[in-house]
């Protein structure tokens, strides 16, 4: 192919459109975020460095798995962190009121969270308000349910098989929290991308009144994703209660913009309608990795905030262009 | 609205019966799927967690009383020399006048969403309640300067006799607490004094823990577990708070008169519920670390999750004596001792101080209580002393004698 000929223009185009112009501006960012780390310090590029950050980055992809069907559905999901919060407070206290069982815990958590996810969509559908709004209700609803129940003080676990199913265990060797972490993105991908739930998912982002005259029920689809989301928030606060030995009232605090942070840095769109579950994870993973880098090179604590701040920015506005 | 596009391109809005066809096939990716879920489950239920064998043999070496410091360690924010709570304990005399003087007290925290917080005020209201003083209000700001500052003035408004309140931060709060005295109500302080305030015009004394002393009480049963030419992993809070600052001192400074052969090493943190991730990266780029110490309880447990995680047995000291912590001490697990405030007697102290004022009499400006050092050995009595309540059934479960845990 000579320079300027037809073929070569488009194809040259295409790989511009693909990777510099679009989403692909992100992985780009990854890539180069790994180099600059890797050169900076020699513990960053190692297995157990990886580990690290895969189960710093853990319960933000989990949640941002569900976030992902949430904002691409055109919702929004404020409360999060609290119901990650709840979750591992109610699995908690089943575990030490109704007996000390592994099973229980887990069901009561991801129950609470589903329920929490639930009532968030409910309330959105039936009395068309933004999600936004009834989400920041749940945001505190949530929280101070949870230092209720608790008397702001945390509830020690002590069920062995608690910690390894969802917190320190190995599956094959790679520590269980990554582990859940792969299998609840497949999954998502899998729901997200190649199912009819799915699809009806970006329609209803995409163009609700469409979604809706071509036989969608848009109402159903919004609580589902909301529900969803909660779910998911209810793992994560049974995984960090599983990591932690115990639940605590006040964890997850901010979450919900580390894990909205992640959704849009992987290409999702605030309007909805747009969005990928492979995005959010690189969002997730990018967020922790100049967590951990900024930490391994020795920035001070205060600056790696603003230094955080500023690659979101350079990630956004490159991908905008 | 903007999605008339989008949906064109991807929702297909028009293929929805396209779609409902190739709804078996999807469910039976779904099956697929969940079954894929329930092996997942099963191989974890079957994997095997790292162990990690806990000991506290050097702990129970030390002896509980030999670490309290001798005296208090610390001074005032502007060197004042520290009084002990003996100067403002009620005699029965005042005790009686107290109650004849129908006072009105009420409270500002800078929180109420943690334990401490809740102990301090449960000493505070049972004082007053003692007395027969009026509790007019107890508010919570949840941390925020901008509600303390509101809620300073909602309490002058309701005009009681005297205050007692923990400043959020010592600058953007200032001009709040100045407006105390210019109402005529006394101010009796936690921890810190805000900037300008002065003793004894704008506030009448400040009721602290001995925070260098905790550091110091920390330092030394860290150092036990430090070898030779060792090197200390320090977590600290990256914000610049008086408090903190002072626990972190002392214990740089303890290391540094008394075993000037460790290696001091430090990480930063500045959001509260990410220390743990800090001191992950932190023990990444330092393989070398023989102990840590964490600068309180909370963030203490997160480092002790990410030591477990990266399956290393390194031993903490903390300061503050919570539950979660406590648990991990009894059991003799990564958490070696603990240098305990008594938040319950920082709450008497402030009431019996907020009375003295009343009366008439001025308390010293600095009061400090002692450092509680906790160890295995006097775990469960240090819980009396600093929730005065009996321990929970958790602690005591994890407590086992053959541990050395009483």
């Amino acid at each position: 192919l000579s320079k300027g000929s037809p073929i070569a223009t488009e194809w040259i185009d295409t790989i511009r459109r693909r990777v510099l112009s679009g989403e692909g501006m992100i992985y780009i960012a990854f890539v180069i975020l790994i180099i600059v780390f890797s050169v900076s310090s020699p513990y960053f590029l190692t297995l157990s460095n990886f580990e690290n950050i895969g189960r710093q980055t853990a319960l933000v992809s989990i949640i941002a798995v569900g976030m992902t069907f949430v904002i691409v559905s055109g919702e929004f999901d404020l409360s999060v962190g609290s119901v990650l919060a709840l979750a591992g407070v109610t699995s908690a206290i089943s575990m030490r009121l109704l007996g000390d069982h592994w099973l229980l815990g887990a069901v009561v958590g991801l129950a609470t969270g589903a329920l929490v996810g639930f009532v968030n969509g409910f309330l959105t559908v039936q009395f068309r308000t933004p999600s936004f709004l009834i989400t920041l209700g749940s945001l505190g609803i949530a929280r101070g349910f949870a230092m209720m129940l608790t008397d702001t003080r945390p509830i020690v676990i002590t069920n062995e098989p608690y910690f390894k199913i969802f917190g320190e265990g190995h599956v094959l060797g790679i520590p269980v929290v990554i582990a859940w972490t792969a299998v609840l993105m497949v999954a998502g991908a899998i729901l997200l991308h190649f199912s009819t739930f799915g699809r009806k998912v970006f329609a209803t982002g995409g163009n609700t009144t469409a979604a809706r005259y071509s036989g969608i029920s848009t109402y159903r689809i919004r609580i589902a994703t909301l529900t969803l989301t909660g779910l998911l928030a209810g793992f994560a606060g049974v995984v960090l209660s599983a990591r932690s030995h115990a639940a605590r009232p006040d964890v997850g605090a901010g979450l919900e913009l580390d894990v909205i942070t992640a959704v849009i840095l992987g290409g999702a769109a605030l309007s909805g309608g747009r969005g990928t579950i492979a995005g959010a994870l690189i969002g997730s993973l990018i967020i922790g990795i100049v967590n951990n880098g900024l930490v391994l090179v020795g920035v001070d604590s205060s600056l790696q905030i603003a230094i955080k701040g500023f690659i979101i920015w350079i990630a956004v506005t490159a991908r905008r262009q | 609205v903007n999605g008339i596009a989008v949906a064109g391109r991807s929702a297909r809005p028009d293929k929805g019966e396209e779609n409902m066809r190739k709804y078996t096939r999807h469910k039976g990716r779904t099956v697929g799927l969940l079954g894929a879920l329930a092996m997942s489950i099963g191989m974890v239920a079957g994997a095997a967690g790292q162990a990690h064998a806990g000991s506290c043999e050097i702990a129970n070496s030390l002896d509980p009383a030999a670490l309290v410091p001798d005296g208090i360690v610390g001074g005032g924010p502007f060197g004042e020399s520290p009084s002990t709570v003996d100067s403002v304990k009620l005699t029965d005399e005042q005790g009686e006048a107290a109650r004849a003087g129908n006072f009105r007290v009420g409270v500002v925290m800078q929180t109420m969403d943690i334990d401490w917080s809740t102990l301090v005020v449960a000493g505070i209201t049972d004082t007053l309640e003692k007395y027969g003083v009026e509790l007019v209000a107890v508010t919570n700001p949840s941390f925020r300067v901008d509600r303390q500052v509101a809620q300073i003035g909602d309490m002058i408004q309701l005009q009681p006799d005297a205050i007692i309140s923990i400043p959020v931060d010592n600058t953007a709060t200032a001009e709040a607490y100045k407006s105390i005295a210019e109402a005529g109500i006394k101010l009796i302080l936690m921890h810190q004094v805000p900037q300008g305030l002065t003793y004894p015009d704008d506030y009448q004394a400040v009721i602290s823990p001995d925070n260098q002393g905790n550091g110091q009480v920390a330092a030394q049963i860290l150092a036990a577990h430090i070898p030779q030419d060792g090197v200390v992993g320090i977590v600290d809070f990256g914000v610049d708070f008086f408090t903190t600052n002072e626990r972190t001192r002392r214990v740089k400074s303890w290391f540094a008169e008394n075993r000037p052969d460790v290696t001091i090493k430090q990480v930063d943190f500045v959001d509260t519920t990410r220390a743990g991730d800090a001191a992950s990266s932190f023990l990444t780029a330092n393989p070398d670390i023989d102990g840590m110490w964490v600068v309180w309880d909370a963030p203490a447990m997160q480092v002790a999750a990410e030591l477990r995680a990266q399956g290393k047995d390194i031993p903490i000291t903390t300061i503050d004596l919570g539950i979660q912590a406590g648990v991990e001490l009894a059991k003799c697990g990564l958490v070696k001792g603990i240098a305990a405030q008594q938040p319950y007697d920082q709450g008497v102290a402030e009431a019996e101080a907020a009375l003295q004022v009343l009366l008439g009499n001025q308390p010293p400006p600095w009061i400090v209580l002692p450092a509680v050092p906790v160890l295995p050995s006097n775990l469960t009595e240090s819980y009396r002393v600093v929730f005065h309540e009996d321990p929970p059934p958790e602690l005591l479960e994890a407590c086992k004698a053959e541990n050395g845990c009483m």
